[in-house]
């Protein structure tokens, strides 16, 4: 299989994501929607490598990006760091905690996992309420700085636009190079059978272990990337509510397809945004909206229009279609 | 000389003993069977043998050295490859990504070298992607490669599993009643490919309730009873043995066999 070939969806995508700012430059949909998309689209592509490949659980996603983001605010506001290495260290200090908790954590299965997941999540959510010295507290932390890439603000919608841009597409492509992979058959493998992974020799444990903290870690620069680009972060955007919906966007594009993943968050971010015309039912029929695709699309968004549109096109032309992937 | 050594092997759930102080010995290049009632304990001693469930009591050894105190994925990494009685098939993938998992401890690159796709990583998949292959061929499975593993049919799924295991390239082969559920033409289908297997120096361990099947490819019998051996010969012997026949053949083999 070509490279081409391979990653057709991923240059449609890049083409797309290109071609919009361009196309609407002053579209509000675009440029400042369009930059928490990329987030979200970060956070579920992350999130999708171990709940929907590798068939775990976790509801406590969002304190990885609260901690990235606390890291980076903290350092910068605080010790006057750069926002360079703060992001750094908050990928370390990420990537220590991920790694220490994964081992105990990750022997949990099923129900048992999705509770130690929200426990942990809802733990580092009171921290930031509770440490008041440090984090501000409820109020959270402002005055966090822009950044800078080598001499190059990043100080307008259209310049995070394109930042983010980069930075999701990075997080797509990773995905789906890892998927096609070696790595990313035995990520699959345990979640098709976990015994019979072990016996062909794979580490099962550490493989888990190993998405578990990956995962974790593209979360924190999803969250420094945010503190950087609000200026301004405190403990609600990262409690138990947006664990949750990052979970849904995962579960609503499609599990176990990296795309279905992208899809998700596109839509569950732009979604509520569009029924704001609704005013006082708005969180009624997006709640009515998620309800019916599960019900109607239980595969989820993405997978389920692909495959029904594939299926349609092989009814009316059947021999001219290939299979699709 | 020996691949396989089993001595005094015991487990016990709870008390009860489902393996009670069992010793044989697989040759190195045999056709080995173990037969016996259904609560012998044979998948018992294939899951202790697969490093799946910790020995009560005794010792296995594997080519000279213990097995104890392995995870599974490390008795895998050692050459022993299995096949369950009931299908642990990867049905979230395609029947050649199935065998590819098999390949696993044949190849290295790791999950943070595969994310940058650096060129080592390509040129591993492709080595991975012909052995998968060269397994899918030798089970005549090559022409469902693409197709993704829930479209099959069960006794195709069977073979699956058996290209998947071979294509870890292992010494000892453990088949757990590879012919359950599969109809007359396929029974006789894997009777060819087990002796093939046998032929490519693969040492074979098969758990068979099928005595047809047993008799034919078999060098050696060890029928279980209860946990325990009841006896080991060759297929004639133990056909002939009226302790076994007694408690497990009846007039069935005679009948099987012909």
């Amino acid at each position: 299989m070509s490279a081409l070939h391979r990653l057709r969806g991923f240059l449609a995508l890049a083409v797309v994501v290109a071609l919009l700012p361009v196309l609407f430059p002053d579209n509000y949909f675009v440029t400042v929607v369009g930059v928490t998309i990329g987030f979200n689209v970060m956070l579920a592509v992350a999130l999708n490598l171990f709940i929907g490949f590798a068939g775990q659980i976790s509801l406590g996603h969002a304190a990885f990006f609260g901690m990235g983001a606390y890291a980076s605010a903290i350092l910068t506001t605080r010790y006057g760091w750069s926002p360079w290495p703060a992001m750094g260290v908050g990928l370390v200090i990420v990537y220590v905690v991920a790694l220490l908790i994964s081992r105990p954590i990750l022997k949990l299965k099923g129900h048992y996992l999705a509770m130690a997941t929200l426990g942990f999540g809802i733990i580092v959510n009171i921290i930031m309420v509770e440490a008041v010295d440090w984090t501000g507290g409820p109020d959270g932390m402002s005055g966090i700085p822009g950044l800078e890439l080598f001499g190059w603000a990043v100080d307008s919608d259209l310049r995070w636009y394109a930042v983010m841009a980069v930075v999701m597409l990075a997080t797509v492509l990773l995905s789906l190079n890892i998927i096609d992979s070696r790595a990313g058959r035995a990520l699959r493998a345990v979640h098709g059978s976990e015994v019979a992974a072990q016996t062909l020799g794979v580490d099962t444990a550490r493989v888990k272990s190993q998405v578990f903290v990956l995962s974790a870690c593209l979360a924190s620069l999803a969250g420094s990337l945010f503190a950087h680009q609000q200026n301004f972060i405190s403990p609600v955007s990262f409690n138990f509510f947006f664990s949750i919906e990052v979970v849904t966007m995962v579960v609503l594009g499609g599990l176990a397809s990296t795309y279905g993943a992208v899809f998700g968050a596109i839509v569950l971010t732009l979604l509520p945004q569009v029924l704001v015309v609704f005013e006082d039912y708005e969180v009624l029929i997006l709640g009515a909206i998620l309800m019916s695709i599960m019900i109607f699309l239980p595969q989820g968004l993405f997978v389920g229009l692909v495959r029904g549109s594939t299926g349609l096109l092989r009814r009316l032309r059947p021999a001219a279609v290939a299979t699709g992937d | 000389m020996a691949l396989l050594e089993v001595r005094e092997l015991g487990k016990a759930f709870g008390g009860v003993a489902a393996i009670a102080d069992l010793s044989f010995a697989v040759p190195e290049g045999s056709i080995y069977a173990v037969i016996g009632p259904n609560g012998a304990g044979k998948t018992t001693l294939f899951n202790m043998l697969s490093g799946v469930y910790v020995p009560s009591d005794g010792a296995i050894e594997f080519d000279g050295t213990s097995l104890a105190g392995l995870e599974p994925h490390q008795v895998a990494t050692r050459g022993i490859s299995r096949t369950f009685q009931n299908l642990q098939i990867f049905f979230n993938m395609s029947v050649l990504e199935n065998v590819m998992v098999g390949c696993h401890q044949r190849a290295r690159s790791g999950l943070y070298r595969a994310a940058l796709r650096l060129p080592g990583v390509v040129r591993e998949e492709q080595q991975i992607r012909a052995w998968a292959i060269e397994a899918l061929e030798f089970c005549g499975l090559a022409h469902l490669a693409e197709r993704p593993a829930d479209a099959l049919p069960y006794g195709e799924l069977k073979r699956v599993e058996i290209a998947r295991a071979l294509a870890a390239d292992p010494r000892l082969l453990l088949m757990d009643e590879p012919a359950a559920g599969l109809n007359d033409t396929e029974t006789a289908e894997l009777r060819e490919l087990i002796r093939r297997i046998g032929a490519r120096g693969v040492t074979v361990l098969l758990v068979e309730h099928n005595m047809g099947l047993v008799m034919q490819v078999s060098d050696t019998v060890l029928v279980l009873d209860y946990g325990s051996k009841l006896a080991e010969g060759t297929t004639t012997e133990i056909q002939n043995d009226p302790r076994v026949i007694a408690a497990y053949l009846g007039g069935e083999v005679q009948y099987a066999v012909q």
